[in-house]
This record gives C-alpha cells, structure tokens and sequence, in this order.
C-alpha cells in the first residue's frame, strides 16, 4: 500500500480555484520535490494534504486511511520554523511526546534528546529559540516533527528565510533523512537540492500538476516546455547573479 | 492636627477597601476578559456577535453610570447587592470588557506558524492555549494589563457615589465635617498616586521574570 494517496483533490477559495484536481501517490522511502513558479499552489497542497487547509473534494489518505491534523499521521516543517519561543530545544521537541503521547517526562526527554541528536544539536538542546541560529532553529522543528514519528514529513521551503549559509546545514539534515528512508515531500526553490534529493520531482502551475517525473528528465530534455521555460528562467537568474 | 489624625484614621480604613475591591475585579475582570477574549478569537462570528454587543455597551458608558445602573437599577430585576459587593461586580465586568479587548489582540499576534506546529502534533486547543499561546503572548499583553489595572485603580474612586466605604468616600466625609476639604483632597491624590507607582513597578517586576524566561 502507497504511504500517501491524493486523488483529485480541488481546493476552492470563493471563486478562485487555488488546486485543481491534483493526484499523486507516493511510495514508502520516496522524496517528492515540489517545484513551481510563485502563487502556483505549492503550499497549498502541502497545506491540504496537512489538514490545515480545508479541501473543496478529492482524497489525502496516510497508508489507507483518511489523515487529520494532530493525528500523527502527517508531520510539516514551516518556512518560519514555528518553535515556541519560551521553552527551551529539548522542551519544544519534547512537549507533544507529554502531553499527547502521554510519556512520563524521563522518557520523553529522552527522546527528544535524540531527535536533537539526530539534527546534530545535541549540545544545543538546554537553549531557548531566541539563543540559537536560524538553521538551527529549523534543525530544532525538524526534530520536534521526527520524534512524533509521522509516516509522511512535509517541508514547504523550509530555508527560504535563512541566509546561505544556514541553508546548508539544514539541507544536509533533510538529505539525511531522504537517505534514511524518510517519506517527505519537499517544496523548495533549491533546484540543485531538489534535483540530488528527490526520487521525483512534481511541477505545478496554476494549481495543475504539468508534470510529474524523475529528477534527470524533469532537470534534462525530458521536461514539458512549461517546465523549460521556468527552469531557463532561473537559471538565467542564477547566471546573471554569477556575472 | 486633627484633621490630620482623622485623615489617617479613614484612610486607614478606607485604603484597604479599595485595595480589596480593586485588586478581587483585578483578578475577576482579568479571568473573565481572558474567556470573552478566547471566545471572541475561537467561536464563530455568529457566536462571538452577542459578545462583541456586551463588550460595545460597555466600553462605550461611563462607568458611573454603569454603576447607577448596576447599584439602583438592579434592584427592579432582582438583583439586590450591597455597595461593596455592586461595586466589584460593576468593576468587574467594565474591566472585563477592556481587558477582552487586549487578551484578544494578544491571541491575534501569536504566529500562526507557532499553532499549525500545535496543532499537527496533535495538542488539544485547550493545551495549546493554556501552554503555547498565554506563555508567549505574556510579554506583550503585560503593558498593556498593568494600564489597565492602573485605569481601574483610579475608577474604583467612582464607588463612593454608591456609598462604598472606600478611600474617596472616607476621605470626604472627614473633607465635609471638617470644612479641610483641601487637605483631605491632596490626601487623596498621594493615596492613589502611591497605589498606580507600586502597581507599575509590580508590572515592570513581572515583565523582567518573564523576559528572563524567554531569554536564551
Ligand atoms: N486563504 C487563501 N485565500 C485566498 N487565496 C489564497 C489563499 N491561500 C492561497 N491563496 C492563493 O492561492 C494561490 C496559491 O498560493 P500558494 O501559497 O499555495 O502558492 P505557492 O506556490 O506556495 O507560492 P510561493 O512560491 O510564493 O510560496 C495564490 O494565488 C494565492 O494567492
Ligand atoms: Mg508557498
């Protein structure tokens, strides 16, 4: 059984059509990049597939089942990191283990404590939000979503609002995860990270999936014209940065 | 002289009072305000509609008339209080209604980022009320409440005209038997100026804890 199924799922608001009929199914272990130009619906379906957006009809299943948020079925990390910033790393990963898995506090610490491990801060783990980095302040989301151990992690431009050289280090811990057999689906403008991550890479614009397919074609002449005319355009963006 | 020592001897009596009386519709009117204002950010429009009406009239009569109402009206729907007990009920609600106001505004400025996170690892909406919004809204209300429970300091001066033996009204009566009304008044003044100082410099004490706790 696919780990996650969207099946023609519309998402309305008033008049305009944000998604229009989007399906995709995903595999155990697969990293789906999401790519797309501005306003094309990218963390919409991430946002609908989540629950924290209501669909107009179609389908988001977790292995089978219909998913709803807080279920532990479906994890996102947000562009602005979300942490809390009164409780300490280890608290922040550690509150949803207490109070919603309901371990006592030895064990949930202790969980936390290796979900921060995991993202390489286990020296950070005693220190509020407001005394870390930006990438680690990521690297601490990501780990408060892993230690809830959902089936399906979602990334929606989980760098965008670090400086570049922050980005890298978060983009390392997603790589890991990917290699370790997480299933994810990760929106970024991070072409040459989409591109080494993802087993396929999905195309949206105008709320329509144009193309869906392995990073080599969707990165190489198998892409759909769309699809060139955007990947051209930012890559004359990055040519005209380099001078 | 003797006004001097009558003068201490009411305010002696009548300090406590308004201490009481304000800092109970404090506590009361915070509580309340706390609900309205949950109730304003979660319920539905249609839900929240009658509240934002209670909330309007409120904010928008004076206080003494509020209390007439309360005090001489009551009596006509069969609430009968006493003065002192009209008196914080009155306070109360007219805290209530602005205290509503802010604690909404704080609900309004959590990221919404900080509630998706809540609410996909699955905490409860009490949960995520009671442990991620109120923390985090603390330090930007705090301002905000302190100015308030000052404004209702000097308020509560308004209960003397329903006869609550609190400072204002213990103070006139010794003004008005003694003809010193002059030196009861700057009595007074100083009475309350010294209540609003020490609340300030509570509000700015617990602004330091909770900056200290939300330091790295
Ligand atoms: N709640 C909403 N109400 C109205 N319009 C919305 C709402 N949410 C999204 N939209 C619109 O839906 C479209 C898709 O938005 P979305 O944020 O999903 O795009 P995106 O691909 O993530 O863009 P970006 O790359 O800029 O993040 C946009 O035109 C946006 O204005
Ligand atoms: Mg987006």
């Amino acid at each position: 059984m696919s780990v996650l199924e969207v099946g023609a799922l519309w998402r309305k608001v008033g008049q305009a059509e944000i998604l229009r009929g989007i399906d995709l199914t995903v595999e155990a272990g697969e990293a789906i990049g999401i790519i797309g130009p501005s306003g094309s619906g990218k963390s919409s379906l991430l946002r609908c597939i989540a629950g924290l957006d209501p669909i107009a009809s179609g389908r988001v299943l977790v292995e089978g089942k219909p998913a709803t948020p807080g279920d532990g079925a479906i994890g996102m990390v947000f562009q602005h990191f979300g942490l809390w910033p009164h409780l300490t790393a280890r608290e922040n990963v550690a509150l949803a283990l207490k109070l919603v898995r309901k371990l006592p506090r030895r064990e949930a610490d202790a969980k936390a404590d290796a979900a921060l491990a995991r993202v390489g801060l286990a020296a950070q783990a005693g220190r509020k939000p407001a005394g870390l980095s930006g990438g680690q302040q990521q690297r601490v989301a990501i780990a408060r979503t892993l230690a809830m151990e959902p089936r399906v992690l979602l990334f929606d431009e989980p760098t965008a609002a670090l400086d570049p050289e922050l980005t890298t280090e978060v983009l390392d811990v997603i790589r890991d995860l990917a290699r370790a057999g997480t299933t994810m689906l990760v929106v970024s403008h991070e072409m040459g990270f989409i591109a080494g991550l993802s087993t396929r890479v999905m195309f949206l614009d105008h709320g329509q999936v144009v193309q869906v397919a392995p990073p080599k074609d969707m990165f190489g002449p198998g892409a759909e014209p769309r699809v060139k005319g955007f990947l051209k355009t930012y890559l004359d963006r990055v040519a005209w940065a380099q001078g | 002289m003797a006004v001097f020592y009558e003068s201490l001897s009411a305010a002696a009596r009548g300090l406590p009072v308004t201490l009481a009386i304000w800092l109970s519709a404090v506590a009361a009117g915070m509580a309340l305000g706390f609900l309205v204002g949950a109730a304003r950010f979660f319920a539905p429009r249609l839900l929240s509609a009658p509240l934002v009406a209670v909330v309007e009239v409120v904010r928008g009569t004076p206080f003494l008339v509020q209390c007439f109402l309360l005090y001489f009206g009551g009596p006509f729907i069969g609430i009968d209080l006493s003065p002192p007990v009209a008196g914080f009920v009155a306070l109360s609600v007219y805290g209530a209604a602005y205290f509503s106001e802010v604690f909404r505004a704080g609900f309004m400025a959590v990221p919404p980022a900080q509630l998706e996170a809540a609410r996909l690892l699955g905490l409860s909406r009490t949960q995520t009320v009671l442990r991620i919004m109120l923390p985090v809204m603390a330090l930007g209300v705090l301002p905000a409440l302190a100015n308030l429970a000052v404004i209702l300091i000097k308020e509560t001066a308004v209960l003397s005209i329903i006869t609550v033996p609190e400072f204002t009204f213990r103070m006139q009566a010794v003004g008005s038997a003694s003809f010193a009304v002059v030196e009861t008044t700057l009595v007074l003044a100083l009475g309350y100026w010294a209540l609003v100082e020490a609340t300030a410099w509570a509000a700015r004490r617990v602004e330091k804890r909770i900056e200290r706790a939300l330091a790295a």
